[in-house]
């Protein structure tokens, strides 16, 4: 059992395991860890690329959302300003119309006057004619107290009738 | 096959294997020496072939195999070290996958190099110093020398001691377990059929060579993570 | 028949003390993976080191045995 043992053949087997542990650290080890190394690393870049780009979209968003707030805000301004635009319009016309209706008023107050004024003027007219009328029958015909009063009567329901 | 002959063929036979002119059979090569080389030549093919044309992406199924056997080995080695003893994880894992091929290759016709005193004690001698460098790395020569001393004075004869026992332990398991499961299995072969010793193959054969050197770079690997405390 | 292989069949005799070391340090694993099965890795581990560790033994008296046998 012992027999066999000898110093040379442990030193032997200890330069095996030795050349056996670089083999492995070179060929098996190594190449592996280049391998995960390199996937490691790409990883990483994948990762740090992955975060820029979603940095980028927030960024992008916050812009979009900024703008859409703008958009409203000059939507609002926009509407707002048709809005008094419209009602200083409206006001225009209501008040122009107004104006128009107060002149036309106005007008027909005027002419209604004039009318009234004309045949006033008419009516005197006339009053005077039937007075020269009849201040002439008068004095074409015989003068009584009669007469007179008759005439008066006839003068006032002629006149009345005028009136009427 | 008579059981005295089968054992005296394995123990007492003389294994040289290549005989030197020189040196007065000094430098004699054994046979475990030679099947041990064989195994290098073997699994220095293998990795070649197993790890040419790595890449990085769109790996193929033996190199996914690989890496995950790569991972799944120095997880297990690197979980019995600790974190400090970290450096010391390629070297276990070397020996647990040698002990590994060298134990199942009686499986494939050559006897196990463990089986010969000379690797085992070589192995043994390995782990030894590399945990006593791993102490003398860690603390430094003084640091070292007063750990044997550590925690009372009285236990320093124990600790020297224990520098002698633990490789000797370490040697006498492995040779001890693979020369019984060998012996063994030539008795089973020899008294039952072909087909029988199937099973027992697998359990001394396989089960036990794994356990074994599983078993060996565990206490290696303890002694180490022992030592850098 | 001499006495060596009287001092072989004793050396032996080692196998009885790893195998009840193996068989307590197996029941105890049992009863503590039952308790707690989350910790079955560490219990392994110990396990096998235990196991180890006894069964060390038993390989000395082999070796032992083999050498009282045949080394002269």
């Amino acid at each position: 059992m012992f027999n066999n043992v000898t110093i040379m053949n442990i030193v032997y087997t200890i330069i095996n395991l030795l050349i056996l542990y670089f083999l492995f650290r070179k060929f098996l080890f190594g190449r592996v860890d280049k391998i995960l190394n390199k996937r490691m690393e790409e990883v990483d870049e994948a990762t740090k690329a992955a975060e820029l780009a979603a940095n980028e979209a927030k960024e992008t968003q916050r812009q979009y959302e900024q703008k859409i707030l703008l958009a409203d805000e000059e939507k609002e301004q926009i509407l707002a300003d048709i809005k008094k635009q419209g009602y200083d319009e409206y006001e225009r016309i209501v008040s122009d119309a107004k104006k128009k209706g107060e002149q036309i008023l106005v007008e027909a107050k005027h002419n209604a006057e004039v009318e009234n004024a004309k045949a006033k003027e008419i009516y005197a007219a006339e009053l005077t004619d039937m007075v020269i009328d009849a201040a002439s029958k008068i004095a074409a015909g015989r003068h009584s107290a009669d007469d007179d009063k008759e005439l008066y009567d006839k003068f006032i329901s002629e006149a009345g009738a005028k009136d009427e | 096959m008579n059981i005295s002959e089968l054992i005296h063929e394995i123990l007492l036979e003389d294994k040289t294997m290549i005989k030197l002119p020189f040196g007065d059979g000094m430098f004699d090569i054994k046979a475990s020496v030679v099947h041990t080389w064989i195994i290098m030549a073997v699994v220095f093919v293998l990795i070649l072939i197993l790890t040419s044309n790595m890449k990085v992406h769109n790996i193929s199924r033996r190199q996914a195999a690989v890496e995950s056997f790569v991972l799944f080995v120095r997880g297990v080695v690197k979980g019995i070290l600790g974190e400090k003893a970290d450096r010391y994880t390629d070297y276990i894992c070397t020996v647990l996958i040698f002990l590994g091929i060298a134990n199942l290759s009686g499986l494939f016709g050559i006897e196990p190099p463990t089986m010969d005193l000379n690797v085992t004690v070589a192995l043994s001698l390995m782990s030894i110093i590399l945990v006593e460098a791993a102490g003398i790395v860690e603390k430094g020569v003084g640091g070292w020398l007063k750990s044997f001393a550590a925690p009372i004075a009285v236990v320093l004869p124990m600790n020297i001691l224990e520098l002698f026992i633990r490789p000797l332990s370490l040697c006498m398991r492995l040779f001890g377990n693979v020369l019984g499961a060998t012996v063994i299995m030539e008795l089973i072969k020899g008294i039952f059929a072909p087909v029988l010793p199937v099973p027992f193959s697998l359990y001394f054969d396989i089960f036990d060579g794994m356990i074994q050197a599983y078993v060996f770079v565990f206490l290696t690997s303890l002694y180490i993570g022992e030592a850098v405390e | 028949m001499n006495l060596t292989a009287l001092g072989a069949a004793i050396a032996v005799f080692t196998g009885i003390g790893a195998g009840i070391g193996i068989g307590f340090a197996t029941s105890k694993a049992t009863d503590a993976v039952a308790r707690q099965p989350e910790a079955d890795g560490k219990i392994m581990k110990l396990l096998i080191l235990g196991c180890a560790l006894a069964e060390a033994t038993a390989i000395y008296g082999f070796i032992i045995a083999l050498a009282i046998l045949f080394v002269k």
